[in-house]
């Protein structure tokens, strides 16, 4: 797929998820009618940005991540079927087997309040389990328009896929690449926001966008932005463990950065309801932390990369 | 020639190097100053043995002594060298920036006889550009260069009396690539001329400047009324404004491959004497990852010039993220390191209070960081004039 047409296709999939958020229904089957997730198979890279980027800037709640981790777990994503992620600020499999039986808490997704069945990824592998097998609770947290649920279950009598921890460590590289996607689109949103906010308020008779602080903090904020989106590429390029970690850290600080510049520029509105605004504020809050914080994940490559006695090249020119 | 094919060439050539393990690091030079002038020697050095075996060719323009092919190929070059320790990469930006800029600006003649001079490292060239009262604000310098005969159009030669300042490298220069005021100060940027000026002729004086960390790597540049002919105008007269601009790109492209060379090499040595513990695992991991955000932003850049783009103020996002990666990896290095840039006199130790002292500049030199965030307000944000 070529520049112009990714960039079709990310007018597309954004036109039909705002369209879907403004009118209030179901984002989901509007990406179905647009071919997610059967085009995860044919141009995933095109795919993930482009439907990951449109949930972010809309801040559309969905199962587009169900749907990706079951694929990339090697299941076939159906809408019934939800995916039990890791607990919020980790990556490690969310379930364990013991004797036959799998244990599982973790978070899922608006899917799970509908599914009929629980993708559990193991340490054993993963297997499906029926929704009954556990509890599902809605989570209400800093942003209760995002549709997370806590998911406890346990099952007996299950026979894992066997798998050696390379499908879940696909399944992690590529949901944190989806969520840095998703990030960057929320990040881009607030960024326009504040930008609007700058040119339109009034004070000391002119644009507050005239002042050099003002500036300098939506500068920030755009750079933050730029930075993330060149280390999803680089992810995409690359296609390794490593990189698609590094570019969730730099989502999770893009995040960080990106809503403390722009609150600052938005002033007392930024700290409303009444702006929408606080919307993307707090479903950022989460994202920062799905899939791993960048505490967390920095940390953990950091510790690789000291044993090792070195940092490779990550992606080449 | 493409990129995979000359890196393996490349490296084939570096391992099979007999002269590498002479010229290679070997560990602190006793002084700053004694350092800087190995990293000089060591540059010329490397790249005069490469350009004579041709591998140092590729990437500049046949018809200015080079091999032709993709800029891509010096990007790789200069990457290697450093991560090798081979060059500098302060040394390495200066042939970047004035190369290409000669061969824009130059007649073809002269920049085919100056361009092999100056990136085989038969010559050291400075770059004249900021004055005392002209750092940011580049447009009000004064240095003034006086047409013989006071007619522009038709001098012979021009007369340059003024002084120049942070001009890197300058002791060590052969040439300079010159801006001076031709016409009213008034006149602001539509009146500064650029030359190429011989650094041995007579009425200049250099004076270096001593750093903090110790080196001197730039000095005051005096003119005293030298003569320059006026066939070593760099493009049209009044014209050193555009080409000052045009300069922009390469400041920001190739260079900054370089230096990331340079960032992760100092990652890869904190990585080895790091401590086991989260703590420290956690400050490596934000400087390698803000590295990597760099080399992944770069990576784009240099694939857009490759494509015959022409790069713009986009690239000052480029140089606000070179500024957040050089900061963290020398604040990973006092983390990671206690004491050694603070109180420790050993060699190693030397080296890097000498580097981190030196990384808090970046927010500075080439155009401050203000500046850029100005670039990116206005050009980028379109958020309309200041003030």
């Amino acid at each position: 797929m070529d520049a112009a047409e990714r960039a079709l296709l990310d007018a597309s999939v954004q036109t039909a998820v705002a369209d879907a958020v403004a009118r209030d229904v179901p984002v989901d089957p509007v990406l179905a009618r647009l071919g997610w997730p059967a085009m995860l198979s044919d141009e995933p890279e095109a795919a993930v940005a482009a439907v990951f980027g449109a949930l972010g800037r809309t801040g559309a709640r969905s199962g587009a991540l169900d749907d990706l981790c079951a694929h990339a777990l090697g299941f076939a994503p159906r809408p019934d079927l939800a995916v039990v992620l890791p607990a919020f600020g980790g990556w490690a499999p969310p379930g364990t087997v013991t004797a036959g039986t799998v244990r599982v808490a973790g978070l899922g997704t608006a899917r799970a309040a509908t599914a009929t069945d629980l993708l559990v990824a193991t340490d054993a592998g993963p297997v499906v389990v029926p929704v009954g097998a556990g509890t599902v609770t809605p989570i209400g947290g800093v942003d209760p328009a995002g549709g997370f649920h806590a998911v406890r279950a346990e099952w007996p009598g299950v026979t894992p896929t066997p798998d050696d921890g390379r499908a879940w460590a696909a399944a992690v590289a590529l949901g944190q690449r989806a969520v840095g996607h998703e990030v960057a689109g929320a990040a881009r949103t607030v960024v326009d926001q504040a930008r609007d906010h700058a040119r339109t308020r009034i004070q000391f008779g002119r644009p507050i966008a005239a002042f050099q602080a003002v500036r300098h903090h939506l500068a920030d904020a755009f750079v933050a932005v730029e930075g993330l989106e060149a280390a999803l590429d680089a992810a995409a390029v690359a296609g390794t463990p490593v990189t698609a970690a590094l570019a969730k850290a730099a989502a999770g600080r893009a995040a960080r950065s990106v809503v403390d510049h722009c609150r600052q520029v938005l002033g007392g509105i930024g700290f409303t309801t009444d702006h929408p605004f606080h919307r993307h504020w707090t479903r950022l809050l989460v994202l920062e932390g799905l899939l791993g914080t960048p505490e967390a994940l920095l940390t953990d490559l950091g510790r690789g990369w000291i044993a090792a006695g070195g940092v490779p090249t990550l992606v080449d020119l | 020639m493409d990129l995979a094919r000359y890196r393996a060439a490349l490296r084939a050539w570096l391992d099979a190097d007999a002269d590498a393990d002479t010229v290679a690091d070997t560990g602190a030079a006793p002084t700053a100053a004694d350092d800087l002038n190995r990293r000089v020697v060591r540059t010329r050095r490397i790249l005069g043995r490469l350009w004579a075996a041709d591998l140092g060719r590729w990437g500049w323009p046949e018809r200015a002594g080079g091999l032709g092919g993709s800029p891509l190929l010096r990007a790789e070059l200069g990457a290697t060298l450093v991560a090798r320790d081979l060059a500098d990469p302060g040394v390495l930006a200066m042939i970047e920036v004035l190369a290409p800029t000669v061969i824009e600006a130059a007649p073809a003649d002269r920049a085919a006889e100056w361009v092999p001079r100056l990136c085989s490292g038969a010559e050291v060239w400075c770059q004249g550009f900021s004055e005392p009262a002209t750092g940011s604000d580049l447009a009000a310098l004064t240095c003034r260069a006086t047409p013989v005969g006071g007619d522009p159009a038709t001098a012979s030669a021009f007369v340059v009396r003024g002084q120049k300042v942070w001009t890197s490298l300058a002791q060590y220069a052969d040439r300079c690539v010159l801006l001076a005021r031709t016409g009213p100060p008034e006149a602001r940027h539509r009146a500064i001329t650029a030359f190429l000026v011989d650094m041995d002729d007579p009425g200049i004086t250099v004076a270096p400047i001593e750093m903090v960390n110790g080196a001197r790597e730039f000095a005051e540049v005096f003119f005293d009324d030298v003569v320059v002919p006026a066939d070593r105008v760099l493009g049209a007269r009044d014209g050193g404004w555009d080409l000052a601009m045009r300069i922009l790109p390469y400041e920001r492209s190739t260079c900054f491959w370089h230096r990331i060379a340079y960032l992760e090499q100092r990652c890869t040595r904190l990585a080895a004497a790091a401590p086991a513990d989260d703590r420290a695992a956690l400050a490596l991991g934000e400087a390698v990852g803000a590295v990597h955000t760099l080399r992944a932003r770069s990576r784009a850049t240099l694939h857009r010039l490759a494509a015959g783009e022409t790069l713009g103020p986009e690239t000052s996002v480029d140089k606000l993220l070179v500024a957040a990666a050089e900061l963290a990896t020398f604040d990973a290095a006092r983390a990671l390191l206690p004491g050694t840039v603070e109180l420790a006199d050993d060699p190693v130790a030397a080296v890097w209070r000498r580097e981190y002292l030196y990384s808090r500049a970046v927010t500075v030199y080439g155009g401050t960081a203000e500046i850029q965030r100005n670039i990116v307000a206005r050009r980028l944000l379109d958020l309309g004039p200041e003030g």
